[in-house]
């Protein structure tokens, strides 16, 4: 009976997580950010979340689960920024999952490595798809602003868990 | 944040500073002499502009029209039809291999510097 209730808790608690990661990739195209194609990556605090609360083949399911609904919800899915969301959220969740284990960093350094990576595979995906590595171009403007995104939400992160865990609610 | 948070930030804007320097360099040093702009759809060249003239062009995207416009021997993106119109922002780009983008339309312009061959007779007299 109490194996039941907690799975069902899991379960439950997944699928919050999902659907507030859905929410705030959904919405974040329309915050005003001065700088153009920058993004918060706001709906990474979630990931980061999932993986310190549960491990790493949650997050994974609930970062893929993420692109593939939004993606839906905003009918882009297969287009060209379905497969940027899709490589960015695979390099950045391994990378995420292999600093973890083999560094000490916090979760603010797994933030900013998170974001690096992620602008790294959407970079990749756009030299494969127009057949040319000058779009490498822009991969440093991105880092420059991974950096400060990463540190805001790997902070955010951190808060959120910090009383996550001191059981207000959990 | 600790020390392995702080040695992973410094060593992504040391690449990120080298990176820059390094594509910077490129596009400054392979823009020389007499630039013409190629459009791409899809990975085939619809268009080859001439960068001295200034003139308005449109090519056919997969979301409709893209204007791209040619002042000073300098191009951008006018107006297109795209979620976040990412291409128009970027705005004015004169360097040779500076791409610009346009990913919903699949649009791509590029400029190249045009090769002239030293060998080549700018006239003939008979």
């Amino acid at each position: 009976m109490k194996s039941t209730r907690s799975k069902t808790r899991r379960l439950s608690l997944l699928t919050m997580l999902l659907a507030m990661s859905i929410l705030l990739h959904m919405m974040e195209p329309s915050l005003p950010i001065p700088i153009p194609g920058v993004k918060l990556g706001l709906a990474n605090i979630i990931g980061l979340i999932t993986l310190y609360l549960f491990g790493i083949e949650e997050m994974f399911t609930v970062n893929i689960m993420r692109v593939l609904i939004a993606s839906l919800l905003r009918g882009i899915i297969f287009g060209t920024g379905f497969w940027l969301s899709l490589a960015g959220v695979l390099l950045s969740s391994t990378m995420v999952i292999i600093l973890r284990r083999y560094t000490k960093m916090s979760i603010i350094g797994l933030s900013v490595a998170s974001a690096t990576f992620h602008c790294l595979g959407q970079i990749a995906v756009i030299c494969y798809l127009n057949s040319t590595w000058l779009m490498v171009y822009w991969l440093p403007i991105m880092w420059f602003t991974a950096v400060p995104t990463g540190i805001l939400t790997g902070t955010l992160a951190f808060q959120v868990l910090k009383r996550l865990t001191k059981g207000v609610a959990l | 944040m600790n020390q392995s948070d702080k040695i992973f930030i410094a060593l992504v804007l040391v690449c990120a500073l080298v990176l820059y320097g390094t594509m910077q360099w490129f596009v400054s040093s392979s823009t020389t002499g007499k630039t013409e702009a190629v459009v791409t759809y899809k990975d085939k060249e619809v268009l080859r502009i001439d960068m001295t003239k200034n003139a308005s062009y449109t090519v056919t995207g997969t979301l409709g029209d893209v204007i791209i416009e040619v002042k000073d021997a300098q191009i951008r993106v006018e107006k297109e039809t795209s979620p976040y119109h990412l291409c128009s922002v970027q705005g004015w780009v004169k360097y040779a291999n500076v791409p610009i983008v346009c990913l919903p339309n699949h649009i791509v312009i590029l400029i190249h510097s045009v090769s002239v061959d030293p060998n080549q007779e700018d006239t003939t007299v008979k």
